[in-house]
């Protein structure tokens, strides 16, 4: 089995490498004409395939023998349009190639930032309420063309008849990528900490890439929407705490309830901010509860489907991420799960 | 009137908000080469109709007039397809990537009856359009001379400098730089007419995918003379634009709000320095909170953008005189192409 990785060498990307190779399938990693591939550490039978999604003109051979197709390449610096552009338009160019190749099937990185988080309470699932046009175009760059590229991408799938497997993961952590959004709001090394006790909906990097490669290769996956995280989650303070340990972080940290925070924030857009077009995010309720807003998560859908369980329990997170690097650990590790599995 | 536009990319995104606040005016249709992006746009901006090709948009909805809003290399066979449906168009800067074909365009435009606007957005921000003021009242006395001196980073990886996908504007003699010369040489135009001479430094400070990343020149114009200049590597960012004239001074930055005079004063000689002074900071304080708040909301440095498209369809409608005439664009664009570098840098 042979396999095509777009967005290879981001954080995810290049564990997802990794992970597909300790499942023993091939490998073809695309990545962009001016990355660099040293401190990658993937092993030299990975085929490397350079191309820019937005302008490249060989799209097509580059998924000549391959049998899946993992998309997981997206523009998430710059403004909004370069965003969508790098995104979406990005997209329609890879699949209109894959349109046109043997590979019949496609697993999409999406994301959590699709729901609408402001329609749902409780436990966030699959099937829990997504963006709406047009109150999606409220939301920031990176929803907005994240979205569209779902809604393509099942576009394309139905109309060639793809095998499509859509994974949404909450908050990717892991080595250089330990701050994360859902911990409030930043002030220099200060934390203003929004509801202190909300769980996190996160999934360390290599066991996200863990259920890429799982999802790859295992047919049960087939036509499934998945959302990946870990578990429940971590509460706030606590992984804060971590985090701050780990990355020896010394600042103060500030609680405060979400019901106080997201009342001022209401507050203040009815009275400031309503007219205005241009908002730090924090300050819009809507933005606000997608990155705050206190609901469960669960991964009992993707625990079901492919009977998956996180190759690594949080402790073993943490040191992974905070700890002494030990890049070539990852590879035992995956193949060590393999013959567990076997 | 029927409006529709060609392109949605960046640029495109000013005119839709624009457009749909003005009055007469239907967004009728939109045309993109990724049927997501325009059917994004159309999403967005509520905009009945959506296309990839634009002559199929031109035959089916008949526009009055076309906004084009792509990259600069693809303007030329757009308007020319533009004008040729019978619509006026309105073009980004850099309208054409050559003189000549200008030129084309514009004798087509005027034997079909119709008009070609460049979007010369600055010429119409609050700041050019004061001072102008003052010079038509007679206040500010002739003008002697314009310095107008772009400050800004280009060579970051996501823009002009993208080291992954080669920005269009690349392509342009002198490269990026080329995308800012309409809005040199038409604030120059503004103040002090048409150019007579113009002399160019093209060099190249810093290693990029960039051929050019600093400009200056030098031009001789019929009622004055002009500095005109590009800097990638001066920091901050700025739009400096300095107007000199034989009673008063003018320096504004169009990338904030700041406008400052310096005249004459009803004060002692000795004393004008002080009174000079605290006028100034006065003004530029005043002007660092409007900049803040205009963040907020609005067009911002684009205001200019949307004033000359909201004169441009009072113009067409009343079939009255254009802020930006067929005149100004090929006088402005003459000057562009006096401004361009001898070669091009591989």
């Amino acid at each position: 089995m042979k396999a095509l990785v777009t967005g290879a060498s981001g954080f995810l990307g290049r564990h997802v490498v990794r992970a597909l190779l300790a499942r023993g399938i091939e490998v073809r990693a695309m990545v962009r004409p001016a990355t660099r591939l040293e401190g990658l550490d993937w092993s030299p039978c990975v085929e490397v395939f350079r191309a820019d999604l937005r302008t490249s003109r060989d799209l097509a051979r580059a998924l000549e023998g391959v049998d899946v197709l993992l998309h997981l390449a997206a523009v998430v610096s710059g403004g909004e349009d370069a965003q969508f552009a790098g995104t979406v338009a990005g997209t329609e160019r890879l699949l209109e190639a894959m349109a046109a190749s043997a590979c019949q099937r496609l697993v999409l990185c999406s994301t959590f930032s699709v729901y609408n988080y402001s329609a749902i309470s409780g436990t966030l699932r699959e099937d829990s309420p997504l963006h709406q046009t047009p109150d999606l175009y409220d939301r920031d760059g990176y929803t907005i063309s994240k979205w569209w590229q779902e809604r393509i991408t099942r576009r394309f799938a139905e109309k060639y008849g793809w095998d499509l497997i859509v994974l949404r993961p909450g908050f990717i952590w892991g080595r250089d990528q330990g701050y994360l959004a859902a911990l409030g709001q930043q002030f220099g090394r200060h934390h203003l900490v929004i509801g202190p006790l909300t769980r996190i909906p996160m999934t360390h990097v290599e066991n996200c890439a863990d259920v890429f490669a799982l999802a790859a290769a295992d047919g049960r996956a087939c036509g499934q929407t998945l959302n990946v995280v870990d578990g429940p989650g971590e509460r706030i303070w606590t992984y804060l705490s971590d985090y701050m340990r780990g990355s020896g972080n010394r600042g103060w940290r500030l609680p405060v309830p979400y019901w106080l925070a997201i009342m001022m924030v209401r507050l203040g857009f009815a009275t400031v901010f309503r007219a205005a077009t241009k908002v730090p995010s924090i300050l819009i309720p809507r933005r606000f509860e997608s990155r705050l807003k206190p609901l469960h998560f669960e991964n009992r859908k993707l625990r079901e489907t492919l009977g998956w369980t996180p190759p690594l329990n949080y402790q073993e997170c943490l040191v992974r991420t905070y700890g002494p690097a030990a890049p070539t650990a990852v590879g035992r590790l995956y193949r060590a799960t393999l013959v567990e599995a076997e | 009137m029927k409006a529709a536009l060609i392109g949605a990319g960046q640029i495109a995104r000013q005119h839709l908000a624009c457009l749909k606040t003005l009055p007469g005016v239907d967004l009728v249709a939109i045309c993109d080469l990724s049927p997501a992006t325009s059917e994004a746009a159309a999403d967005r901006y509520g905009i009945p109709a959506w296309f990839t090709d634009h002559r199929a948009m031109l035959a089916k909805v008949r526009p009055d007039v076309i906004h084009v809003t792509t990259p600069p290399t693809s303007h030329f066979r757009l308007a020319l397809d533009s004008i040729d449906a019978g619509a006026h168009v309105i073009v980004e800067k850099p309208v054409t990537p050559t003189f000549e074909e200008l030129k084309t365009l514009v004798g087509r435009a005027q034997d079909a009856g119709l008009h070609l606007v460049e979007d010369h957005n600055y010429l119409l921000n609050h700041a050019p359009q004061e001072i102008l003021r003052r010079i038509k009242s007679g206040e500010f006395g002739a003008v002697t001379h314009v310095e107008v001196l772009i400050c800004l980073d280009i060579l970051g990886p996501d823009g002009f400098a993208d080291p992954n996908s080669p920005h269009p504007a690349l392509t342009l003699a002198g490269g990026a730089i080329a995308d800012f010369l309409p809005h040199l040489a038409s604030l120059a135009h503004l103040y002090v007419g048409p150019h007579r001479a113009a002399r160019t430094i093209w060099t190249k400070r810093k290693s990029s995918p960039l051929p050019y990343d600093e400009f200056r020149a030098v031009v001789d114009a019929e009622r004055g003379t002009a500095s005109l200049g590009f800097s990638a590597s001066s920091q901050p960012d700025a739009f400096w634009l300095r107007v000199y004239g034989e009673k008063m001074q003018a320096t504004t930055n169009l990338f904030e709000t700041r406008l400052t005079f310096d005249g004459p004063r009803a004060v002692p000689k000795p004393l004008r320095p002080l009174f000079s002074g605290l006028e100034e900071g006065k003004t530029i304080r005043r002007a660092a909170l409007t900049t803040l708040l205009r963040k907020f909301k609005g067009p911002g440095a684009y205001e200019g953008l949307w004033e000359l498209l909201a004169r441009t369809y009072r113009a067409l409608a009343d079939r009255s005189a254009l802020p930006i005439t067929a005149s100004d664009v090929l006088e402005v664009n003459r000057l562009v192409d006096a401004l361009k570098p001898q070669e091009q840098r591989p």
